[in-house]
């Protein structure tokens, strides 16, 4: 049996008093489509951010691909791709081309095979006329497009993307929505948190619902809705975040 | 390599692209104290160390250049990575911590070595300098730039704001330079209060009289002392930037 695509064991993770995640253990499948989901404030970025070594667990441990997140992140991080919530792009000298093509770089790929892949995507997020843009001369929705074709730049096995769909128009919604389903179709992991309950539900096998850093709820969308006797997702979601009076 | 080389080229991009701020001023800048303490002060000044004050100054003025553009590219490079956020883009990828601060550390010492280089271009046509040691020159003006692209390195992780690197600037890296041999030698402020004792307990007093000495000859115990504290102090620095990087400091949350 192959190990999960992303396990966490007990993560804890404080910021002086503050508890971001407490004691979150959680595996998600290789192949699998995961929802992170809870309100301002849950713990989602944390979490993620933790596993990508952008952020240092107090306690607890991580495994991407059966390998530690902390002691072999070179390995672990040729496995994913991220799209942060902040929009961050290395901008100031260079165009939304270059952008791609230095991420390339970074994860090693010779510029032969990076230029291809950079024109591909930047076709298919509809960027090809803003391909020689500064970061500051495109719009919002052209940047979150640019960090997710960054993000898959190299191919990634395990695709994590934080509210992704954040400020998106709604063709950029429909296309991303199919992009990640064919991106799954090929057998691999996406990781994604959003606000939305009605695209998690339509798009996630399971979902994990975090509140003030603890797991509330962990399963398939269709599945919490019938434990929790809700007729929609929302309900499930409310009812578990505002206490159990509702 | 290629995520190594990757980043060593944003670093020296960088720079390159805006030439006209990153290397056009710290040379002009220079070249202006090599016109006024080389040209109108030292015909007043006559002989020190036996050679006119124009050349005795020249060495000290490179010197200074390398050390600054050192200095400035990864501090300036490095907190700006970290204010916009895009220092995540290097953290995520397969890059080793070492890699990334290696990366920086390098592309500050192009840069010192590429004004440096300039101003040396400059001071030839002030003045005649003889080369005594091209090759020791070279090797010292290197091991200058890594130590202070290091120091640079470790202010760029440190400081929480722009003003952190000029403080630096102002605070430390300044009085090292005016009090470090460059304008003077230790034999002429011999007596001098507080003057005397701050240059002799500056360490780049020593770099600075044996980088001199490798431009334009003299004792080869100086030229290798300064070296060798330049090696050491050098190393210390990018021990320090390096192990700074790999516990990730200011860098990870
Ligand atoms: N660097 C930090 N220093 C201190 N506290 C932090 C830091 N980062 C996050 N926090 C706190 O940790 C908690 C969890 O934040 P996190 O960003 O993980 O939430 P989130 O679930 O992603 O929320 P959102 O939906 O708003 O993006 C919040 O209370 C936040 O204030
Ligand atoms: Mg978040």
């Amino acid at each position: 049996m192959s190990t999960p695509a992303i396990s966490i064991e007990h993560l804890r993770k404080c910021y002086g008093d503050l508890v971001a995640v407490d004691d979150l253990t959680l595996q998600i499948e290789r192949g699998e489509f995961f929802g992170l989901l809870g309100p301002n404030g849950a713990g989602k970025t944390t979490t993620i951010n933790t596993v990508v070594g952008l952020v240092k667990p107090t306690s607890g441990h991580i495994f991407v691909h059966g390998l530690d997140a902390l002691r072999d992140y070179r390995r672990v991080h040729r496995l994913i791709g991220i799209a942060h919530q902040e929009i961050i792009l290395d901008g100031q000298f260079l165009n939304a081309r270059e952008i791609l093509l230095y991420q390339a770089g970074y994860f090693g790929i010779p510029p032969r095979r990076a230029k291809p892949r950079a024109d591909e995507l930047l076709e298919r997020f509809g960027l090809w006329e803003k391909r020689s843009a500064r970061v500051r001369e495109l719009s919002g929705g052209q940047k979150r497009r640019l960090l997710l074709a960054k993000a898959l730049m190299h191919d990634p096995e395990i695709l994590i993307l934080d509210e992704p769909t954040a400020g998106a128009d709604v063709e950029l919604r429909l296309q991303l929505w199919e992009m990640l389903q064919s991106f799954h179709r090929q057998g691999k992991t996406i990781l994604l948190t959003t606000h939305y309950l009605e695209e998690a539900e339509r798009l996630c096998e399971r979902v994990v619902i975090l509140h003030e850093g603890r797991l509330r709820a962990l399963g398939a969308p269709a599945e919490l809705r019938r434990s929790h006797h809700r007729e929609r997702l929302e309900d499930v979601f409310l009812e578990l975040v505002r206490g159990e009076q509702e | 390599m290629i995520g190594f080389l990757t980043l060593l080229k944003r670093e020296i991009v960088r720079f390159l692209k805006d030439a006209l701020d990153t290397i056009v001023p710290p040379t002009v800048g220079v070249i202006l104290f090599m016109l006024i303490f080389g040209l109108a002060l030292g015909a007043r000044l006559g002989e020190v160390d036996g050679v006119p004050y124009i050349q005795f100054v020249m060495p000290g003025l490179i010197l200074i250049s390398v050390i600054r553009n050192s200095f400035m590219n990864p501090a300036y490079s490095l907190f700006q990575s970290r204010w916009e956020g895009n220092i995540a883009d290097f953290l995520v990828s397969p890059l080793s911590h070492t890699q990334i601060a290696l990366a920086i550390i390098l592309g500050g010492v192009l840069r010192g070595l590429i004004v440096g280089a300039l101003v040396l271009c400059a001071a030839l046509f002030l003045t005649d300098l003889p080369f005594a040691q091209p090759v020791l020159l070279f090797i010292y003006a290197l091991a200058v730039s890594v130590g202070f692209a290091g120091l640079g390195c470790i202010v760029g992780l440190w400081t929480k704001g722009w003003e952190g690197v000029n403080t630096v600037n102002t605070f430390v890296l300044d009085p090292l330079v005016m009090l470090g041999g460059v304008f003077y030698s230790l034999e002429m402020v011999r007596g001098v209060p507080i003057i005397e004792p701050l240059t002799a307990l500056n360490p780049l007093t020593y770099i600075t009289e044996g980088f001199r000495q490798t431009v334009l000859g003299g004792s080869e115990a100086q030229m290798l002392t300064g070296l060798g504290l330049t090696l050491a102090l050098g190393a210390i620095c990018v021990g320090a930037a390096l192990v700074l990087f790999r516990v990730g400091y200011h860098l990870k949350a």
